[in-house]
């Protein structure tokens, strides 16, 4: 990254730090802890489909293991949001490591669907163990504990500290998918992207580096479904574990742009607009678009919206430096 | 049931054999055979067992519509972008309806199906007895197309060896699309079958996509007779599942056998197919 | 003492033996052309020896250390290194990032890792093409891209398989200065080559082999002359 392209995203996230200062409409401030949360969550799933190549289908376990452990820290050993939003994304990342070991056995296709079948087991699993999970009620946050900053008590009635919340969050999300870009661990994922056999010839450990990834990829995940659980104060298998967040996962790295750091950004804004617009209209089946919008993408702008506007940027002083060294 | 499961799952593993492609839409397939059977019945009083023969063709060319204008520029973008492709078009579909028809479960009695037949003394749903023995037919009738006629062969030598088949002068596009009509017309037919014995809800397609690539998976991803071998396994693990083992995992059974076959055994039980 | 050694390696797939209690050494600084009809089981060696195959059973041994049925990045790192007979390049990325990516395994970081990419860019003559993806590039231009991400990766044994398939004579020829380049700068060789006028030329010894067995091993003025190995390439009549 360039010192000019650091500057720019640290005045970003400083202005939109300094947003609720301004703007006090709090379902403004709502859609952008929207969002914020998504951006996330496409950021995680982008760091092992986008870059590693690796779709998966089941990334709700993550973001429910996370949700789960953070809750239930919180209503039986008062464990605070704070400490138990990065505990349960630890805890995603470790059920991460078995998932792992068991469906990167399998390639392509194959392996999303395994993903697929993990993710559904861990939804019964969670409807079925009712000591931990309380079932298919779920469990309910009443109360959020007291805190105070700086002289000044918190109000939690107010979306000001989710939103500052969330912004810390995806600060954290896209500051580690941008160092990932840049790593030799990056490097070696897009090698596995592009052929896992030649990845793996050139001394790659490829099972290892995907797991790897997956874990970060999952403690991302876990820690916005931990965020989720405050934000929203309720967690049932349904909303926490639910294939469709997994496919809005997909939907919003695919359309944003796979392998990048701001696509996602770019996808969660458009699947918070359009789909909160959608929602509002057509009280059921405003998924339609998200279909509708996945098969374009795919058809016609497969590198995504911020992929193709990158390219845009990218192309003239691309041109240039190949006319030089020709 | 575990015949017209078969089906359905004749219908994705002749599409995968042909062209390596996931078809996640195909559960939307048969939800739309099904809500065809409802509506026929609904609007024109035609029972669903003799609107199969109308919605089966129709079903076979939308199908091919599809391919044509839909998969065919997609599939050479990779598995992948084609997987997510479909789940896409399986979103699109399921929402369509939902929109359409709301979300509400139906049934589709049938006057004659009230009580059930009860050879040797089992209960044995009429509808289903019905149903079951259509399904039989197809599938013979299928299988006859694919040994017997040169489209079918082309069908068989393409998913076996697709350069191969390219040598051999069969036209590839062509078979892909014959295919998938086909695959489409079973998940169709197998759903218009079903219209009677289940609730009809858009997203039933989910539950029935699952079902029907765990049988696929078993019997060997591209295998017909695999296909066929696997939908019965199904049916007996599931219902011995839940006697034996608890009814509250009785659907995790499926997802279970699934990645162990994917994993240990990745051409299918029977060894007849090749995966990955 | 051999730097690579193999002993009674074998491999069955299902029931059939696709090679069979296989048994020789590279010496420090040669060339072992590896040839046998088709089918003879040389990919399979390779795929046995580089750990994309795991064997049945035998013992391959580097310096003297076993390293049985290792996973292929466990080999790379230890110094075997490869190329595929079907150039598997990563396509999607320009070339000095291909052999860049090789490049990591010696060197962690980029700056270096680039430096190095570039010197075997220049060596192989594709300095050029750098920047180009390299899916698109010739197939003789994939094949030097096949044997620059292999020397990126640092090895002590090469193993070579078909370099010079499909090349017109022309490229053959500058195929094996290549090779002969790659030898001369300490690197190990083990060559599979259906071009047998190059293979001949280049290697130190040959190793025959006819269904997953070895049938002669020697010189390649020696073996030529066998008639085990005249017999299986020309039938029983010529023998």
């Amino acid at each position: 990254m360039t010192r000019r392209s650091a500057v720019a995203w640290v005045a970003a996230a400083a202005l939109l730090a300094g947003l609720p200062l301004v703007v006090k409409n709090s379902f403004f401030l709502h859609v952008c802890i929207l969002v914020f949360l998504w951006t996330v969550l496409g950021e995680a799933w982008n760091a092992l489909g986008g870059y590693a190549g690796q779709v998966s289908f089941g990334h709700a376990a993550f973001f429910g293991v996370g949700a789960y452990v953070t809750i239930v820290l919180f209503l039986k050993a008062d464990v605070a949001p704070w400490w138990g939003i990065p505990v349960g994304g630890a805890a995603a990342a470790a059920f991460a490591v078995p998932f792992g070991l068991i469906t990167f056995r399998l390639k392509g296709p194959y392996f999303s669907l395994a993903t697929l079948a993990v993710a559904e087991l861990t939804k019964l699993v969670a409807l079925n163990w009712e000591w931990a999970t309380n079932g298919s009620t779920g469990y309910l946050v009443t109360h959020l504990p007291p805190l105070r900053l700086g002289g000044l008590t918190v109000d939690w009635e107010t979306k000001t500290p989710f939103y500052l919340a969330a912004l810390s969050l995806l600060v954290v999300a896209m500051g580690t998918i941008g160092w990932l870009s840049r790593s030799r661990l990056g490097a070696w994922l897009t090698a596995i992207r592009e052929n896992d056999e030649a990845a793996e010839a050139v001394g790659i450990d490829t099972v290892r580096a995907k797991v790897l990834t997956l874990a970060l990829s999952a403690f991302l995940a876990g820690m916005g479904g931990g965020f989720y659980a405050f934000y929203f104060r309720y967690v049932d298998p349904d909303a926490v574990l639910n294939i469709g967040l997994s496919m809005e996962m997909v939907f919003i790295a695919m359309v944003g742009g796979l392998g990048t750091v701001g696509g996602p950004f770019i996808g969660a804004v458009f699947l918070t607009t359009v789909g909160e617009a959608m929602r509002e209209k057509f009280q059921v089946g405003h998924l339609v678009f998200y279909g509708l919008f996945m098969m374009l993408v795919i058809r016609f702008l497969p590198e995504g919206i911020w992929g193709r506007v990158r390219r845009a940027i990218r192309r003239a002083p691309a041109v240039e430096v190949s006319r030089g060294a020709a | 049931m575990g015949a017209l499961y078969a089906m359905i799952g004749i219908g994705l593993t002749i599409v995968f054999g042909v062209m390596r492609i996931i078809n996640l839409a195909h559960g939307e397939f048969v939800m739309l055979g099904m809500f065809a059977a409802f509506w026929s019945q609904k609007l024109w009083g035609l029972d669903p067992f003799l609107s199969i023969v109308l919605w089966t063709p129709v079903l076979f060319g939308a199908g091919v519509l599809v391919y044509r204008f839909l998969l065919r520029r997609i599939i050479p973008g990779g598995e992948l972008n084609t997987l997510l492709y479909t789940a896409g078009l399986s979103l699109l579909v399921a929402n369509l309806a939902l929109l359409l028809w709301s979300g509400d479960y139906r049934t589709l009695p049938l006057a004659y199906a009230v009580t059930p037949m009860r050879p040797l003394g089992v209960a044995v749903p009429v509808a289903l007895a019905i149903g079951f023995a259509i399904a039989g037919a197809i599938t013979l009738a299928l299988w006859l197309f694919l040994s017997r006629t040169d489209a079918g062969r082309a069908i068989r030598a393409t998913s076996q060896n697709p350069e191969a088949a390219v040598l051999m002068g069969i036209d590839v596009e062509r078979v892909a699309a014959l295919a998938f009509g086909l695959g489409t017309a079973l998940a169709g037919a197998a759903g218009v079958l079903l219209a009677p014995s289940l609730y009809l809800y858009p997203t039933v397609g989910e539950l029935l996509i699952v079902k029907s690539f765990v049988i696929v998976v078993l019997g060997g991803l591209g295998s017909v007779p695999g296909a066929i071998a696997g939908g019965i396994l199904l049916g007996l693990v599931e219902s011995l599942g839940a006697v034996y083992v608890s009814t509250t995992y009785k659907d995790g059974l499926g997802y279970v056998m699934f990645l162990l076959v994917l994993l240990y055994r990745p051409s299918g039980l029977f060894g007849v197919g090749k995966a990955g | 003492m051999a730097l690579l050694e193999v002993e009674g390696l074998t491999r069955f797939f299902g029931g059939l033996r696709a090679v069979g209690d296989l048994t020789f050494g590279v010496e420090p600084g040669e060339i072992l052309g590896l040839i046998g009809p088709n089918g003879a089981g040389k990919t399979t060696v390779f795929n046995l020896v580089t750990g994309f195959v795991r064997p049945s059973g035998g013992k391959v041994r580097l310096a003297g250390r076993d390293v049985t049925g290792l996973k292929p990045h466990r080999l790379a790192r230890m110094g075997i290194a490869r190329t595929f007979q079907i150039v598997k390049p990563f396509p999607g990325l320009p070339v000095r990032e291909n052999v860049t990516l090789a490049a990591f395994l010696r060197h962690p970081r980029r700056s270096h890792a680039e430096a190095a990419a570039d010197e075997i860019l220049g060596r192989l003559g594709l300095a050029a093409r750098a920047g180009t993806l390299a899916g698109q590039l010739t197939l003789m231009d994939q094949k030097r891209l096949e044997m620059a991400k292999a020397l990126a990766t640092g090895p002590r044994v090469l193993l070579l398989d078909e370099p010079m398939g499909g090349l017109n004579p022309a490229e053959v020829d500058q195929a094996s200065e290549l090779v002969l380049g790659i030898r001369a700068s300490g690197v190990t060789v083990v060559l599979v080559e259906h071009v047998m006028k190059a293979i001949m030329r280049m290697s130190d010894r040959v190793l025959v082999m006819r269904q997953g067995e070895r049938i002669a091993l020697g010189a390649p003025a020696e073996v030529v002359r066998d008639p085990e190995v005249i017999a299986a390439y020309f039938g029983k009549r010529a023998a």
